[in-house]
């Protein structure tokens, strides 16, 4: 196989790197080797949260470190729009670009000192990187069909599984679901409706 | 992780950095483990922790800081038992006195001593280089570049311990502790104990006088022994090239530097893996850059292996022209980008043309949007703390800042902070300006596990020297801030177990504190009224004890203890003025702003709330309601 990177993006506790680790294991379950580098926020909470996923052929390991260089990502899930755009230099212009449409204000936007861009300046910026821009307002999805925020990030590895040309499979990411987190048939169907829109 | 305890080698796992040296113990028969959480490195601590059932022989402990868990290590290993301590790099220099006599008394079982580096400071107030301490511990010390690597080198690491009668460092950056990815499991030892047997040995353990020199002595000689070795150890390799310009690298460094090279297109480069930077063997040194034009060092920080190889060469007769720290900058993170730029200037290549344009429109697309920071968590009783120290003094007395989740204090909307450098620098540093100044009051700040940590002794000094100052003592019950290791003030664990607490007003009675208050922070008014009224005595020593359980570990305890009773919150838009003190002021993400018909309004995001009860407390037009449901017993539906 050849190199596939992804990069993840969100603010502290939203699950940045719980969803990099189901796209990390699923690679373990399939023998494809992969390797990551973290970004924790410096707090717990509302700052800038990466994950980088690596997958290289099993072999290959010793010389692939877990930073994705500029330009090198395949794919970015993002969980909020200026988010993505903050991590937009790891974008080429084949990039697929997941963006959760639903945007959550910094402390700076808060206070006055900055204003939050309009979200049709985010997506024409990010698609001058590539034109391969997919948003979604997933957390209304979630609520709406859910009733709750929890099965934001499995629509979201719905939506990857089937846009992103992923080497993992969707059976792979589904089953890592079903080992690692509860109520398998909630996120079983949080995944399909990620799949689902993703068609659409 | 559970997956850690299995006994299958060859498996795969995904693994952090940190859970592979916690693998790398295992697999060596670790006997004995103490840390005091310092990220990156804490998750080191909670997996031996977390693996009390599968491994109980292995004493594993968060000690009070880390001069305490370094000694408790040596002990161990004086008495016969493999042993670990890991602390974050500035730990080290807590721990520094203890490892500097490491080297003199020699180890009986081996002693490894894990260092959780933080270049470019992301989690840290400083990115000190712990390396340059081995100059003068004369600890061998290695270098993992790889997740596996973590684990390969900590089972080295206790071979070469008792190898050559020495403890042995390993230190990781964070972008390898933190970093998840595969590793591959070796095999547990078959049968091993925590158990040991002390045999007095004077001439090794009492260091007096002459015993003292002849024990320095010795510690230089092992150094010299690992040196003379190091070739044949295996941790040090080359990967041969025609090319005239070679590269020496460690650490994760020397995987960015191989992407970097394979982007530039250099792909006849020699380059040296350095997996022990040192001590480092003069003759394979100028075996790899002997007939080169060219060596340049890649690592981070200031030039640890630089600095040695300039001074091994020296006089080798070998000619290239060394580079390091002249192309790489000795500060921050180096990273794949950083490097492949640096490099692609330094020899005169061209970035590849895809990343090339990238890095220009992330210049002109992405350099003006709002900056995120860090902020308290949602219901986190130091921003109600932080608030009312605010109201309380409207920013018009100093702040002494210290180290803890409160070091976000320093940042808006509260900036109530007026240093931050090492543990109990608050205390510590306003006991003694104080005494310089005439007037003017200073409000220090401790959370709970620093105070205990290393805080006691500069207040025993205030109180003393009758320096006068405000201290608030943050109490959330937990090291919060590393993720929620016991402090010495936890009650009660999230699954219910109880704690053996210290009590902190017992301990400031008894150091001699007259002036001790305790607060709710929740309570805003109250908590201002106290510490206004505390200010208004100038005189002395005075503390106020803000005592609130940290919101992550109160909310993850209700998933055990369910109250019976549900609590809301909201913000009745009739009523609220907009006068931003509890979205701007108070700053919590829960309270949110949303547009309607032209207009704004505010309201509280339920799924996020927590129901802390601040914004009711200080809304000045109560606007914030708060609703008390008790659900109806079933005894009582069915009569």
């Amino acid at each position: 196989m050849t190199r596939y990177d992804i990069l993840i993006c969100g603010i502290g506790g939203q699950g940045a790197i719980s969803l990099g680790t189901v796209l990390k294991l699923a690679a373990i379950r399939e023998g494809i080797g992969v390797a990551g580098a973290e970004r924790r926020g410096g707090a717990q909470r509302e700052g800038v949260v990466t994950s980088n996923v690596r997958y290289y052929a099993a072999g290959e390991g010793a010389a692939v470190s877990g930073l994705i260089p500029s330009g090198g990502a395949q794919m970015m899930i993002s969980m909020e729009p200026l988010e993505a755009l903050r991590q937009a230099r790891y974008l080429n212009e084949g990039s697929v670009v997941i963006v959760n449409d639903f945007p959550l204000t910094p402390v700076h936007v808060r206070i006055g000192e900055y204003a939050y861009p309009a979200r049709e300046e985010i997506y024409s910026r990010l698609k001058q990187f590539t034109p391969r821009v997919h948003a979604f307002n997933i957390d209304e999805l979630s609520i709406g069909n859910f009733n709750s925020l929890r099965q934001v990030n499995t629509i979201s590895l719905g939506i990857a599984s089937a846009l992103g040309g992923m080497p993992v499979s969707a059976a792979s990411l589904l089953a890592v679901i079903r080992d690692q987190f509860p109520d398998f048939e909630t996120n079983r169907r949080a995944f399909e409706l990620g799949v689902k829109i993703a068609a659409s | 992780m559970k997956e850690l305890a299995l006994n299958e080698p060859g498996r795969i796992i995904l693994a952090m950095g940190n859970d592979a040296i916690v693998r790398g113990g295992l697999e060596a028969g670790l006997g004995y483990f103490s840390t005091y959480p310092g990220t990156p490195a804490s998750e080191i601590g909670e997996g031996y922790v977390s693996l009390r059932e599968e491994f109980p022989h292995i004493h594993a402990e968060f000690s009070v800081n880390e001069h305490v868990a370094a000694h408790g290590a040596q002990g161990a290993s004086w008495a016969g038992v493999r042993s670990m301590v890991t602390m974050k790099h500035v730990g080290m220099n807590v721990a520094a006195e203890v490892l500097h006599f490491a080297a003199y008394t020699g180890v009986k079982a081996g002693l490894v001593v894990v260092i959780g580096s933080d270049p470019g400071a992301t989690s840290s107030t400083s990115e000190q280089d712990d390396r340059w301490y081995s100059l003068h511990t004369h600890l061998p010390l290695l270098e993992p570049s790889s997740i596996q690597e973590a684990m390969d080198f900590t089972k080295l690491a206790f071979e070469l311990s008792e190898k050559y009668n020495l403890p042995v460092v390993l230190n990781a950056p964070s972008k390898l502790c933190h970093n998840i990815g595969s590793l591959t499991l070796g095999a547990l030892p078959e049968k091993f104990s925590g158990k040991g047997k002390f045999e007095k040995n004077p001439q090794r353990y009492i260091n007096l006088f002459g015993g003292s020199v002849a024990n320095h002595r010795r510690a230089m000689e092992n150094a010299t022994r690992v040196a003379a070795d190091a070739p044949s150890l295996g941790v040090n390799k080359v990967l041969p090239g025609a090319g005239t310009t070679g590269f020496i690298s460690s650490s994760v460094n020397f995987l960015y530097l191989m992407e970097a090279l394979a982007l530039l297109g250099i792909n006849d480069a020699p380059v040296m893996k350095i997996g022990m930077s040192y001590p480092l063997n003069a003759g394979e040194i100028a075996a790899f850059a002997k007939g080169l034009e060219r060596v340049i060092v890649v690592e981070d920080l200031e030039g640890f292996i630089e600095h040695q190889v300039r001074s091994l060469l020296y006089g080798s007769g070998v000619t290239a022209r060394i580079d390091g720290k002249n192309i790489f900058p000795a500060y921050g993170e180096l990273d794949v980008d950083l490097i492949t730029e640096r490099l692609a200037a330094a020899l005169g290549k061209k970035l590849p043309a895809a990343m090339a344009r990238s890095i220009d429109l992330a210049k002109k697309l992405t350099a003006d949007i709002p900056p995120r920071q860090g902020a308290f968590c949602i219901g986190c009783p130091h921003r109600a703390t932080l608030y009312s120290v605010v109201k309380a003094t409207d920013r018009k007395v100093i702040f002494a800042g210290d180290i803890g989740c409160y070091t976000l204090s320093c940042l808006p909307p509260f900036s109530a902070f007026d240093w931050v450098t090492c543990m109990n620098c608050g205390v510590g540093i306003a006991q003694g300006m104080m005494q310089t100044l005439d007037d003017g009051d200073v409000l220090a700040y401790v959370g709970d596990s620093t105070f205990f940590h290393s805080g006691i002794p500069g207040l025993i000094n205030a109180v003393q020297q009758d320096s006068r100052m405000v201290l608030v003592i943050l109490d959330n019950k937990w090291v919060a801030m590393t993720g929620h290791q016991p402090s010495p003030t936890t009650e009660t664990a999230v699954d219910g177990a109880k704690f053996n607490p210290v009590d902190i007003k017992g301990l400031l009675k008894s150091i001699g504190v007259k002036y001790v208050r305790t607060v709710d922070p929740f309570n805003v008014k109250a908590t201002t009224a106290a510490i206004k009224e505390a200010l208004r005595k100038k005189e002395g020593v005075r503390v106020i004890i803000s005592e609130a359980e940290c919101a992550l570990q109160y909310g993850r305890r209700l998933r055990y203890e369910r109250p019976g009773y549900e609590v809301h919150y909201q913000i009745e838009p009739g009523i609220c003025q907009k006068c931003d003190e509890c979205y701007v002021q108070l700053g919590c993400p829960a309270i949110r702003r949303a547009e309607k018909g032209g207009t704004h309004y505010y309201y509280i995001e339920e799924a996020a709330c927590l129901n802390c009860g601040a914004c009711h407390d200080l809304c000045p037009n109560t606007a914030i309601s708060r609703v008390e449901i008790k659900k109806r017993a079933k005894k009582e539906a069915a009569s």
